[in-house]
């Protein structure tokens, strides 16, 4: 029996592999295929969401703010619950970042609110005295880019069947529309309006009336979503 | 100063004579060996290009040991890597469940000192981003905690119900429920926001009828019948536990829900932190 692996050797190196690659197929990929899946409250973003998460990378935010809570109680007690694997199944790429300057962002809308963040972009020392943050007033007048955020969420759409346009939870409504251009920038409008108006600064309600959304907006926006 | 002295040194110096002599010896036995040494045993029938091979049984202990290592190798793919492997998160409850052990044994019986010192703490990390770090809501950005109530956020709440305040529906949590909108109104309520702004104090119209209008449900005393409905004096233990449970939607802005961020007694030393704020003031 052995003999004749011994006078085949691709046969030979065939066994050995599986062999040896025995223990990661039983350690690695059951808990692969279970924890790499969307947990049920994942959600794909929304056009104003990605466009707000366009932003947050363009600005480097992920090299101050990390957005992943690991199990350690001190980090639970401070940022909520720790991160799961199936929370980042729609963020491409994911954003966990290596160093926190800046506090962990992965719950931040659990515990701040829209007229918060606007009020600490402007001036970050004005709510959180000593802070090293920078302001980031240019955002206050910068436009987002739709057309780029609603480009990356149909290829994720069409490329990764990431599941826009679709129930997934089964209640008979669609969790997450896209649609057409024109449909996505009507919706991502409605939804900055609102933004707008609860961050209460005048300047961006009437920014987006005049059909601009401003880059704070979408962050603002992709901010309150990270639950 | 002479190094030999010390022992390290010395068990280091001696460790290393020992490592020499080992070596030299066994290099030594196995130079005689291939010098000298004759190949002894009988030849097996097979033979690859001229390499022979003897017709010796494996060394017994090998063969145990080699036995053993497939025995459990099958017990640790079957039973043990599966039954019993390491969780990251198994661990991390081990260790919330000791240390709340440990917190609440620690603090079961807090004395006010205590709760203020762990308020505090608590308040700078969690409120204090909002709320300012001395509790007066950085120029209206949030409720001020170190008053109660202004005449504008009384007559918010008189005009629009407490479906404008608690969570999304409206709740608080009391067991008198919802306050329905427009109880008074034009200078009614002006003249009731004028006498809870200010104290419970002047303004006799205002608290005419804050006894018809409000009492039977705040209590005559606007402290609330002991939770049946919120505190309209002061920050109770009760109003403080409502608002981190539910959130708050105010005339001023929205407040998050800190549902299940603090333990009980924590939200009680936050309250009596709270609480020292606007007597302090």
């Amino acid at each position: 029996m052995f003999g004749w692996l011994e006078r085949n050797p691709f046969f030979f190196a065939v066994g050995v592999f599986v062999v040896i690659a025995f223990a990661g197929l039983i350690e690695i990929v059951p808990d692969f295929a279970q924890q790499s899946r969307p947990v049920v409250t994942a959600k794909p973003y929304s056009l104003l969401e990605l466009a707000g998460r366009q932003v947050y990378i363009k600005d480097s935010c992920n090299a101050c703010h990390s957005q992943l809570i690991r199990p350690f109680k001190s980090e639970t007690d401070r940022y909520g619950m720790y991160s799961l694997n199936g929370e980042y199944a729609y963020d491409r790429p994911f954003l966990w970042g290596s160093k926190r300057t800046g506090p962990d962002l992965h719950r931040v809308g659990n515990y701040r609110t829209s007229d918060w963040h606007a009020n600490h972009m402007w001036d970050p020392t004005s709510v959180v005295p000593g802070s090293i943050m920078p302001a980031y007033k240019h955002m206050f007048t910068n436009v987002t880019d739709l057309e780029t955020a609603y480009a990356e969420a149909l290829t994720v759409k069409k490329v990764f069947n990431v599941p826009y346009d679709k129930d997934m939870d089964g209640d008979g409504k669609v969790d997450v529309p896209l649609g057409s251009y024109e449909e996505a920038k009507k919706r991502a409008f409605e939804y900055a309006l609102r933004v707008a108006e609860e961050t209460k600064r005048q300047d961006l309600v009437d920014m987006v009336k005049a059909g601009k959304i401003p880059e704070i907006v979408a962050l603002i926006a992709y901010l309150n979503r990270l639950k | 100063m002479n190094w030999l002295s010390d022992n390290v040194n010395q068990l280091a110096l001696l460790g290393a004579a020992a490592i020499l002599i080992l070596t030299i010896g066994v290099a030594a036995k196995y130079f005689k060996q291939i010098k000298e040494g004759k190949s002894e045993g009988e030849l097996k029938e097979e033979n690859w290009d001229g390499i022979g091979e003897y017709k010796n049984n494996s060394p017994i202990g090998w063969s145990l040991a080699f036995i053993g290592t497939i025995i459990w190798g099958i017990w640790y793919w079957l039973v043990g890597y599966p039954l019993d492997a390491y969780s990251q998160i198994g661990e991390y409850n081990e260790e919330v469940k000791a240390y709340q052990a440990k917190f609440e044994s620690k603090w079961a019986n807090p004395t006010k000192e205590d709760l203020l010192g762990m308020g505090e703490g608590v308040f700078l990390v969690q409120c204090s981003p909002c709320h300012g770090i001395d509790g007066t809501g950085i120029e209206g950005k949030a409720q001020d905690l170190t008053r109660r109530l202004l005449k504008e956020e009384v007559l918010d709440v008189i005009n629009r119900g407490s479906a404008a305040l608690g969570n999304p529906n409206g709740q608080l949590g009391y067991p008198m429920g919802m306050m329905p909108p427009g109880l008074l109104s034009g200078a009614d309520a002006e003249a009731v926001a004028e006498y809870v702004a200010n104290g419970f104090k002047g303004n006799d119209k205002g608290a005419e009828l804050f006894q018809s209008a409000c009492a039977s449900c705040h209590g005559p005393d606007g402290r609330g019948m002991n939770g049946m409905a919120p505190n309209l004096r002061e920050y109770d233990d009760k109003i403080i536990s409502a608002v981190l449970e539910h959130g708050k939607r105010g005339i001023i802005g929205t407040m998050p829900s800190f549902k299940g961020r603090l333990t009980p007694v924590q939200v009680k030393a936050v309250a009596t932190y709270i609480r020292s704020l606007s007597e302090g003031a």
